[in-house]
């Protein structure tokens, strides 16, 4: 065995392992580190103007960008490569409590039962973290929505009206364009004019132009599942996802407060087999009976 | 060092995109197409309107606007600029198709454009021929 024991197992040893037990059946995981930069790291997205006018696909990579370079997003870096550190921690204590016997043992299996408590620590704290994500990311998806339900209800009946006419007269105009060349020509003297020359050929570069646009992979619109939706479908989808987020962040909250439930019991279980240790090897005597000194007074 | 000039490239790319945008923008500044459309109109109605010009005169004015007028009211009809611009102009231009895009109008229908012109105004042969005289 070549892990050397950090603790020697004494009241003080046992003591603390009734405490790491109390402290985990009773405050469970809510000991919170706090961040490098003093304060609890934040994120601030607004439903600004420019993400309301973003083509929906470019919404969620601009949160997630601007979620990456919030420091919510640098914690949340930090706390995960703290957990890789851990896991890796647990594994080796794992292995080496396996292979060690006695005090040696007991000592290891105790600083398991820290690191298993400090491990559930990081974890609930990034829980909480990505809880706040996504209740951010949540709440500026909502404001999105609004603010997007609000330009389409800033149309006034008027504004609506001249809109609608308009589509009319440009349907109307395209309708019977080919027929009013057609009559132009016989009746008019006159030859086509440039505008109607150089519209022509613009129309065609403008034609090829859009189609390469529209095939630009980066141009492609939202999808759900591969399916073209809306692009306030496609924010919904976004808000659903976010709520899913939560409802399984929820979940996972369950799961860690059964693994701090079963480190306390671990710790109890622990603290009870150390004291029995001590009680065998003590050398006070057993409570011996009245009995047993009559044959003091008895006899002479 | 690479980190660094791949953020300039990221800003040279935003600038470059900026700048193409502005230039989008500044096309569509370009406003008028209303104003030059009504401004040609009211021309050529004030040729059919002229009582004191020669038969063979007119005709040669009304041909010069009419050609004008095409491309002017498919300038209009294509400008997406007018999209929801809820000024008078563009109200008052929108409201009546036949009258506004007389030219257009006149030719889908085959009428002459002041038969589209005077319709518009209720004058027609059909109400002209059943007026009657009386006091008001």
């Amino acid at each position: 065995m070549s892990a050397r024991p950090k603790y020697s197992i004494a009241g003080s040893t046992r003591g603390l392992i009734l405490g790491l037990a109390l402290s985990m059946a009773a405050t469970g995981v809510f000991t919170v580190p706090a961040y490098a930069s003093g304060g609890d790291p934040t994120w601030q997205p607004q439903a600004s103007e420019r993400l309301v006018k973003l083509p929906a696909s470019y919404i969620k990579r601009s949160l997630e960008q601007d979620f990456t370079r919030s420091e919510l997003g640098q914690a949340l870096r930090d706390i995960d490569t703290e957990i890789g550190f851990k896991s890796e921690t647990l594994t080796d204590l794992q292995a080496a409590i396996e292979a060690s016997e006695g005090e040696v043992r007991t000592d290891l299996r105790h600083q398991f039962l820290v690191e298993k408590r400090e491990y559930i620590e990081l974890v609930s704290r990034k829980i909480e973290l990505r809880r706040k994500a996504m209740e951010k990311k949540s709440g500026v998806l909502e404001k999105l929505m609004k603010r997007m339900g609000q330009q389409d209800a800033e149309l006034t009946p008027i504004r609506r009206e001249l809109i609608e006419r308009q589509s009319a007269a440009r349907a109307r105009f395209e309708t019977s364009i080919s027929g009013v060349d057609m009559e132009l020509l016989e009746t008019s003297v006159a030859p086509e004019s440039k505008y109607s020359r150089q519209f022509a050929s613009n129309l065609s570069a403008i034609d090829s132009l859009s189609r390469a646009i529209e095939q630009h992979p980066m141009s492609r619109g939202p999808e759900v599942d591969g399916v073209p939706v809306t692009r306030e479908d496609y924010v919904r989808q976004m808000i659903a996802d976010a709520q899913a987020e939560l409802e399984l962040i929820g979940q996972e909250e369950t799961i860690l407060g059964y693994m701090a439930k079963l480190v306390a019991l671990d710790a109890t279980a622990l603290s009870e087999e150390v004291s029995d240790a001590e009680l065998i090897d003590s050398d006070t005597p057993e409570g011996e009976s009245l009995t047993g000194a009559v044959k003091f007074f008895v006899g002479q | 060092m690479s980190k660094s000039i791949s953020k300039l490239c990221r800003r040279g790319t935003a600038a470059l995109a900026l700048t193409a945008a502005i230039g989008a923008f500044a096309v569509q500044a370009e406003a008028g197409t209303v104003e030059n459309m009504e401004r040609e109109r009211a021309i050529l109605i004030e040729t059919l309107r002229a009582a004191d010009m020669e038969a063979n005169e007119r005709a040669g004015k009304v041909e010069i606007s009419r050609h004008r007028l095409v491309d002017l009211e498919r300038m209009v009809l294509r400008d997406d600029s007018l999209t929801g611009r809820n000024t008078p102009t563009v109200r008052r231009a929108f409201a009546n198709y036949d009258l506004t895009f007389m030219v257009h109008s006149a030719s889908e229908q085959q009428v002459a454009v002041i038969d589209v012109w005077l319709g518009q105004l209720g004058l027609t042969t059909q109400t002209l021929m059943s007026a009657s005289k009386g006091r008001r």
